[in-house]
């Protein structure tokens, strides 16, 4: 082995930068923020008929597209490549995937309770607007944050 | 995403155009060859090439699909592959810390 040094820096970079492609190219699309979005809404105008057929029906087949998105998500279908997201993230991926989920989760809940007892018309349905608008809008930043921790846990990154 | 893996020069790896696809499958569980071409810069027989050379080694499994009517191939590192290219890593980097040098994350 007669590495030289400037060589070695060299082969070090081009594989972070590699691997920076790759984590780019698998990144999640804005589009499916907006997605689950749609479906949260979706639920909320169901929820809000107060019919047990539209509750039964509406509300399976919107949670259905819903996980089905997230799975293909994940699966990175689409996208050319399915990222090592488990080693890539840790626990910080994680840590940021649940707060977010339960940020969303908690303010449309919390408003939708509200405006139940307020008398508000609509109410699951407000909520869900807003705390869709919310996910869309802050969809991608979750995206950029996902992708800092994994760009900092490719690899050699931990030795430098 | 690498630990301190024991440091081991691999001569396989090595060349850029097998680094270059090799670093790219250590990221990911599974890479359409298409990606693989796109980013590495190949011509679809360059790139069969070098991924045979790798898969004769051990080090990439090749998975041939359909989705639809449409063939699908697409590369995964297996764990002989990944432990090489970590061993790889971790060669290069004692390389430039015996140096004295530093490199900067991008």
């Amino acid at each position: 082995m007669n590495t030289h040094p400037d060589e070695a820096s060299a082969a070090l970079s081009d594989i972070q930068s590699r691997q920076e492609r790759v984590i780019r190219a698998a990144h999640i699309p804005v589009w499916y923020w907006w997605a689950v979005a749609v479906g949260m809404v979706v639920i909320g105008a169901a929820a809000d008929t107060r019919r047990p057929v539209v509750l039964a029906v509406v509300i399976p087949i919107a949670g259905l597209c819903i996980a089905a998105l997230t799975v293909a998500m994940i699966l990175g279908v689409g996208r050319g490549a399915r990222i090592r997201s488990n080693e890539l993230l840790r626990g910080r991926g994680a840590v940021v995937i649940v707060f977010f989920d339960w940020l969303i989760v908690g303010l449309t809940l919390g408003l939708a309770f509200g405006l139940k007892a307020a008398g508000a018309p609509h109410p699951a349905t407000i909520a869900t607007g807003v705390g869709g608008v919310l996910l869309g809008l802050s969809g991608p930043a979750v995206t950029r944050t996902l992708n800092k921790i994994m760009l900092s846990n490719r690899a050699g990154m931990s030795q430098w | 995403m690498v630990s301190r893996q024991s440091a081991k020069f691999d001569e396989l790896i090595h060349p850029p155009t097998r680094l270059a696809i090799v670093a790219l499958l250590a990221a990911a569980e599974w890479a359409d060859f298409k990606l693989i071409r796109d980013e590495v810069r190949l011509s679809d027989s360059a790139l069969s090439k070098q991924l045979t050379t790798l898969e004769g080694a051990g080090y990439v499994e090749i998975r041939k699909s359909f989705v639809g009517k449409r063939p699908r191939t697409s590369a995964r590192l297996t764990r002989t592959g990944r432990a090489a290219f970590q061993g790889h890593v971790a060669a290069l980097q004692e390389i430039v810390e015996r140096s004295g040098a530093t490199v900067i994350p991008r």
